[in-house]
């Protein structure tokens, strides 16, 4: 109907209380969508990283270099596996770099016997049977196939991530009640207006889509400037810590990946919304009061 | 979409206005109104007098339905209004022009977006109504003051546009409390032409509530008194000072 008139808005186009009200849900869109990048992100690295380790098997060999040529013989060989390859000295001393520190280590340093095997995905009992076939060849080794590291990593995300929906679903409620009030401290202030448009012979519905319209939209350009931060804030603190470290492979990737735009999208297309439904109900039950 | 109407029994549906034994009070005090009880034929024109604080807004604020009685019924064109939805109200107020006693205008709307107010929240196009509602305002004395808005408008020009509002769309009944109080006198008998015009013209009905006894006197209108809670139908002589009053 509007758009068949050139007339002023029948609400004021600006309020005091409505900069407030940008703010605050721009601050709890930005906080929501945070978190939600932030649970992507746990999620993503956890299912990266499992991933990773899922496809390989690490055997520790104790004895001598013919022990060693013999176990990557006979785990080569070991049906599931794919490849086998001892680890250099060199690739000892970088795995231990990080504990270690990137000093040289002294030459005669003893260094266990690692033997890197690539194995099928889902072949989980693979590391039982190279463990067995290096038994039966009487070779001391022991088989790590990270199983019990990927469990505790995917736990430890799985949680994180519960924590940050949790952080999206209390902070979205927190929004609508925000709303809610805000939008019922408009209504008052601007209840001469909503009562001459009443009694001029407005529907209920007409007078409620003068303030969704409104609510609706500062609902998707909060939304819009909160999710922004949020991306903006989280590429910033993850660039910065990588400049600062080369030894962060758990942390997260941020990229614009598929999840990373729907949380960008949502989270403005939510919040107005949110704002709109809240505002109905609001404008509903308010108008209710009146003949 | 408006609903059908309630149907009231044959004798009662050609009132306009009909006020059967309504009692009207503000929270737990004293009843502002009492048991009181009026009907306005289609196409009358009635004035409502009375002293300051007597309750005519009150009853008109009935009528008009701003407010609902605590007793008795109010039934608008035949239909009982208590047994309305809220669309059925709303279909109700299309059909009645109100001129508030504090006009009661949009400040951030143009004199000419206030008068056209009723026409726009029945949805209907502006290219349409436009010229019309400017040709009234200039009939009103408003032409050079179309795009002010209400804070830079004298109380007689913020007046004007409340009773533009009222009549803009033609409406079945109109109700004026004191619509003629902040007009010079000139002005007064225009406002009041205007209304008698839409009378003879459209048959509309009006209940005008005035102080004013010579705009009164001036009228061959029904002049109902309300004072005491009670409204009573007088006769209004030469002499002000002696009403014939005539209990209805």
């Amino acid at each position: 109907m509007s758009e068949r008139n050139l007339s002023a808005p029948l609400l004021p186009r600006e309020d005091a209380r409505d900069a407030a009200l940008f703010f605050v849900v721009s601050a709890l869109c930005f906080l929501a969508a945070l978190s939600g990048l932030i649970a992507r992100s746990a999620y993503q690295a956890a299912d990266s990283w499992t991933t990773q380790v899922a496809g390989q098997v690490t055997i520790r060999v104790r004895g001598d270099d013919a022990a060693l040529s013999m176990a990557v013989d006979l785990i080569g060989k070991t049906p599931g596996v794919t490849s086998a390859r001892a680890l250099s000295r060199e690739e000892e001393e970088a795995l231990l770099k990080p504990w270690l520190g990137s000093a040289s280590l002294p030459a005669d340093m003893p260094l266990p016997k690692l033997v890197a095997a690539e194995v099928v995905s889902g072949g989980n009992d693979v590391a039982t049977v190279i463990a067995q076939h290096l038994a039966d060849a009487k070779l001391d080794a022991k088989v790590d196939d990270h199983l019990v590291w990927s469990s505790d990593v995917k736990r430890a995300t799985d949680s994180a991530g519960l924590v940050a929906l949790a952080a999206v679903g209390l902070l979205g409620a927190t929004a609508i009640a925000v709303i809610a009030f805000a939008t019922h401290a408009a209504l008052l202030a601007r209840r001469e207006i909503v009562e001459v448009l009443h009694l001029s012979g407005a529907r209920d519905r007409f007078i409620s889509s003068l303030f969704e319209n409104r609510f609706l939209m500062l609902g998707v350009q909060a939304g819009t400037v909160g999710a922004l931060t949020a991306f903006g804030l989280a590429a910033f603190i993850l660039f910065t810590l990588k400049q600062s470290s080369d030894h962060i492979w758990l942390l997260p990737q941020l990229s614009l990946s598929l999840a990373d735009g729907l949380i960008l999208g949502l989270t403005p297309l939510v919040a107005g919304v949110a704002a709109m439904v809240a505002t109905r109900i609001t404008v509903m039950r308010s108008l209710k009061e009146m003949v | 979409m408006s609903e059908r109407p309630f149907p009231l029994p044959a004798h009662l549906a050609d009132d306009a206005v009909r006020l059967d034994r309504v009692s009207l009070s503000y929270g737990p005090g004293a009843d502002v109104l009492s048991d009181v009880s009026l009907s306005l034929k289609p196409g009358s024109m009635t004035f409502l007098t009375g002293p300051s604080g007597a309750g005519k807004s009150s009853l008109l604020k009935l009528a008009y339905l701003s407010l609902r009685p605590n007793t008795g019924r109010v039934s608008l064109f035949g239909v009982d209004t208590s047994r309305q939805s809220r669309t059925g109200l709303t279909a109700l107020r299309r059909r009645i022009g109100v001129v508030f006693q504090e006009f009661r205008l949009l400040d951030h709307l143009t004199a000419y977006e206030n008068a056209a107010l009723p026409l726009r929240v029945a949805g209907d196009n502006e290219k349409r109504y436009r010229e019309d509602v400017v040709e009234l305002l200039r009939w009103v004395g408003l032409g050079d003051r179309l795009n002010a808005k209400p804070p830079t408008l004298s109380g007689g020009e913020k007046q004007r546009v409340a009773i533009a509002r009222a009549v803009v769309g033609k409406p079945d009944l109109i109700i004026a409390d004191e619509p003629t109080g902040n007009v010079d006198e000139e002005m007064g008998e225009r406002l009041i032409r205007l209304f008698k015009e839409l009378n003879r013209r459209l048959s509309t009905t009006l209940l005008i509530a005035t102080h004013d006894m010579a705009l009164v006197r001036s009228s061959t209108a029904d002049v109902l008194r309300l004072a005491d809670g009670m409204v009573s139908r007088v006769r209004v002589d030469e002499d002000e000072n002696s009403p014939a009053e005539f209990r209805i």
